[in-house]
């Protein structure tokens, strides 16, 4: 296949980029005992992107023999031509990058499918059992199993001729808790790029369904907080949430030039000096990260991407032409989750940098506020970097200690307000964010993460 | 591929997973071509065109199910081979079970002819028109993001039971997406969603304007007040606020114990005035088919019939599970296996105008977007009231901003004190504005 493609990108005319993609997946979900899915998918296509006068254009086709490729060079030439007249900003150039050539494989000793379904389904069944054991409060359960192989491979008339391939299982468990008519939730999982004991050694399958029961089933007893702006200190789960969804996505070039709060910020102080957030394509400080990609979707080596430096604003996440655009390297930030979606900005582990204090230093300087971990039912945030997530478990800080688990608690504010008043980093580092997907028109598998970190934001509670 | 091409090869997947080793098996095929003209930063975007044949096959080893699906027509037989493997190593499921076929009457109105030679050329058209319209209203107006989409799927039904149903349906559906800015003061992101099935009802302009005017409207917002009181949902914030009906209503989910409705049937849940209906047939609906994913003929079904529970929304599994009627809400695509979901899901109007609302609240929020939290168990939400007015002696004051709202959908339902006979379609689901009471505001 690379050779055909190499050969068809020889003989074109103007500049073209062809991604094949064939993707198996595997996902088996167990809810209270029954088996509610096991399936498996078989994807193979090929996405086309084709630049004419300065406009681009995009087809995607499951046919791959030669005549079914140049068929959708053509489409994808067609279409850039067709917008030619109304586009008002042309791409001037795509900014010269490191263009990856060779094979790029993520490194395993134990790959998926030398495990069996009968061992993952078993698994997934042990952990939904596990979940309905373990306390009498429990309502229902769920366990699910999902992983991801794609190979990838990306040739275009610039000089990449990339062969990826990539492997992604991730696992999730749910305990629902009740009494008088009164439920409450727990969630734990946990993903990784890497192979099938990755994934298990990561965090013990047993430890994820033990702590949601008990997440549960605390919750049914615990108080909702009252409103208001409090000292917190968040997890690495957390942390990874607002780097991501909060900061992130304002500094995609793409959300920046729509018109996003940090356009013009580039150089001024945006947090607290104690604060560096990165995106790396690489998995840093520790291993596994889902985000993990050695190649973009352009054919770009991926790099590690200072996004802030000790507070200041350094860079923006950029494809090609975004990079152009600001005369700056492209960041290896482009990426298309299947063969039919065009290479859009987006993120990959997103990250802030280890500090200097140890959690237990973190907590007992609280005289009064709260201990904040993992993204609850949900997360957003806007460009101008207002967010709001729900929290998974909190509990409250009194005269510098973790105390009673509080429920039903959201938080708010504006992203980089949030880090201006971070007055102490945690020593520690983790990966949090790996299963599920982030969505911005299409999917990705992202991951985000880093230490404890103690600031001020807004709780939202009930008014009384 | 035509619709015949596809029932020929849904035909085969049928006979290829039977060789494998099932018992009884089900193929659903689905060809979706799209053209869609994207807008970006107040620019055309890029345009693509797409074409794909999926094929899902649901396969039955006994009351055990496995399923895959593939876009590689060589692959089908590999495909059935799986859907085979996967049921094998599966616990049985005595609810595992084909619908019995039942006869389809097709829905008048699904397909436009003249779709077919809907061109690249005439998306990119409709896209610069919601680009420029939403650039007209003001100059500070930023389009953020938006597209065109035209596209025709053909749709195939088949299983062993000897269910066999096919239709072809066209849908356009367009969206914008708007900020405003003036100097450093950015405005709350506004979106509006349009759609039709025929090419002569196209119209962009509407949401175009109406997304600039909310973004436009949140523009300089100040900080609100803190009160315990009256919230206006608009139809977009409704929606947000009101995904934990859905859940509510799954029988799946009533089934696995997670459902606080699971005992009410016939019961009151929400104030008198509150009638929801779900209805696959509606005409122009988004979520219109005369089909399940299973088959099953689409209905008009009334789930909460003023105030009181009526029904669950089954497919086949859980209607046999609580051996009630199946209500034809299997859903899903070929790539995935049955699940359930609401079609067209309509919050009936009230008989109130909007206005009369809100001049009859003495002091109260306006929402037109909620950004946020709503627990589908619990029912508790939490989050920014996005796009908000604050309302005072029955006229809108002034917008503000970092404003938190707090409260219970389910509490929210039963104390509603006002639904607007203006109702707004937002994707498939069509909402009125809706009054909640005892809501906490704060302000941040």
């Amino acid at each position: 296949m690379q050779k055909l493609l190499e050969k068809i990108v020889g003989g074109a005319s103007g500049w073209i980029e062809l991604r094949y993609q064939a993707r198996s997946t595997k996902r088996i979900t167990v809810r209270s005992g029954n088996l509610e899915e096991s399936s498996s998918t078989l994807l193979a296509g090929l996405g086309v992107r084709a630049l004419v006068d300065g406009v681009f254009g995009f087809a995607s086709t499951t046919d791959v023999s030669e005549p079914g490729v140049l068929a959708a060079i053509a489409a994808a030439q067609s279409a850039a031509r067709t917008s030619a007249n109304a586009k008002r900003k042309r791409v001037k150039g795509l900014a010269e990058a490191p263009m990856a050539t060779g094979t790029f494989t993520v490194a395993t000793d134990d790959p998926l499918d030398a495990h069996s379904l009968d061992e993952k389904l078993a698994l997934v069944l042990q952990l939904d059992k596990r979940i309905r054991s373990g306390a009498q409060e429990i309502a229902s359960s769920t366990a699910s199993y999902g992983e991801i192989q794609d190979e990838k491979i990306i040739v275009t008339t610039d000089g990449a001729s990339a062969h990826v391939f990539d492997s992604k299982p991730e696992l999730r468990v749910i305990a629902v808790a009740g009494r008088n008519g009164d439920q409450t939730m727990g969630m734990e999982s946990s993903g990784v790029t890497g192979g099938w004991s990755d994934l298990l050694g990561i965090a013990a399958p047993e430890e994820l369904a033990d702590k949601a029961v008990q997440l549960a089933v605390d919750q049914l007893s615990a108080a909702h907080p009252a409103g208001g702006t409090s000292t917190v200190v968040l997890d690495p789960g957390l942390v990874g949430i607002l780097c991501h969804e909060a900061i992130g996505h304002t500094v995609e070039a793409d959300i920046v030039l729509g018109g996003a709060i940090t356009s013009n910020k580039i150089g001024q102080i945006v947090a607290s000096e104690l604060v560096t957030l990165c995106d790396s394509g690489a998995t840093e400080y520790s291993p596994y990260a889902v985000g993990t990609l050695p190649v973009d979707d352009e054919g770009v080596l991926t790099q590690r991407t200072v996004i802030i430096e000790k507070g200041t604003l350094r860079s923006f996440l950029h494809n090609r032409e975004t990079a152009a655009h600001y005369g700056v390297a492209p960041t290896g930030n482009a990426r298309a989750y299947v063969y039919s979606d065009d290479p859009i900005i987006r993120m990959r582990n997103t990250y802030i940098e280890p500090g200097a204090t140890p959690f237990e230093e973190l907590i007992s300087a609280v005289k009064e506020g709260y201990y904040l971990r993992e993204l609850g039912m949900s997360g957003q945030a806007d460009s101008n970097a207002e967010f709001m997530f729900g929290v998974r478990e909190a509990h409250r800080i009194v005269d510098g200690k973790v105390g009673e688990l509080v429920r039903g608690v959201t938080i708010s504010g504006n992203a980089f307000e949030v880090l201006k008043s971070v007055d102490a980093v945690g020593n520690d580092f983790a990966w949090e964010n790996g299963a599920g997907l982030c969505g911005k028109g299409q999917a990705a598998k992202v991951d985000a993460g880093g230490p404890h970190l103690r600031c001020m934001l807004t709780i939202g509670g009930r008014q009384t | 591929m035509s619709t015949h091409n596809l029932l020929d090869r849904c035909q085969q997947a049928l006979d290829l997973v039977r060789k494998h080793g099932a018992d009884q098996a089900e193929v659903f095929g689905q060809t979706t071509r799209t053209i869609t003209s994207a807008v970006e930063k107040d620019d055309l975007q890029i345009s693509k065109s797409q074409q794909e044949t999926r094929i899902g096959i649901r396969a039955f080893v006994g009351t055990q199910v496995g399923f895959a699906s593939t876009n590689d027509l060589a692959k089908l037989e590999d495909a059935a081979f799986d859907a085979v493997t996967l049921a094998k190593a599966s616990p049985g499921d005595p609810h595992n079970v084909l619908p019995e076929p039942s006869e389809v009457e097709p829905v008048d109105g699904m397909n436009d002819p003249s779709a077919e030679s809907f061109s690249t050329a005439d998306a990119v058209h409709q896209a610069i028109r919601l680009l420029e319209t939403a650039k007209s209203v003001d100059s500070r107006v930023i389009v953020g993001e938006g597209d065109f989409t035209a596209e025709i799927r053909d749709r195939v039904l088949v299983n062993s039971a000897g269910a066999e149903a096919s239709e072809l349906g066209s849908l356009f559906t367009y969206w914008v997406l708007t900020t405003a800015r003036d100097g450093d003061a950015v405005s709350n992101m506004a979106l509006k969603f349009g759609a039709t099935r025929t090419v002569a009802e196209i119209d962009v302009e509407p949401i175009a304007r109406g997304s600039s005017a909310d973004a436009l409207g949140s523009l300089g917002a100040e900080k609100g007040e803190s009160f315990k009181g009256q919230v206006l949902l608009d139809p977009y914030a409704a929606l947000s606020l009101f995904t934990p009906l859905q859940f509510q209503l799954n029988a799946r989910n009533v089934l696995r114990g997670m459902s606080r409705w699971k005992d009410t049937l016939g019961e009151s849940v929400a104030m008198t005035g509150f009638s929801l209906v779900d209805d696959g047939r509606l005409p122009g609906g988004v979520a219109t088919a005369s089909f399940d994913r299973e088959g099953i003929p689409h209905q008009r079904v009334p789930l909460i019939e003023a105030g009181t529970l009526r029904s669950f929304m089954h497919n086949a599994y859980t209607a046999h599970a609580f051996g009630v009627g199946n209500t034809g809400h299997a859903a899903g695509s070929a790539g995935s296996l049955p699940a359930i979901g609401p079609t067209n899901f309509t919050i009936l109007p009230g008989e109130t105008a909007k206005d009369d609302l809100i001049s009859e609240m003495k002091r109260g929020l306006l929402v037109s977007r909620f950004s946020g939290n709503a627990d589908p168990i619990s029912g508790d939400f939490s989050g920014v009231a996005k796009a908000a007015y604050l309302i005072k002696d029955g006229k809108i004051d002034r917008a503000v901003s970092g404003t938190l709202i707090a409260g219970n959908v389910f509490e929210a339902l039963k104390t509603l004190s006002g639904i607007s006979r203006e109702t707004e379609n937002v994707f498939n689901y069509t909402f009125p504005s809706l009054c909640l009471e005892e809501i906490s505001v704060t302000a941040e």
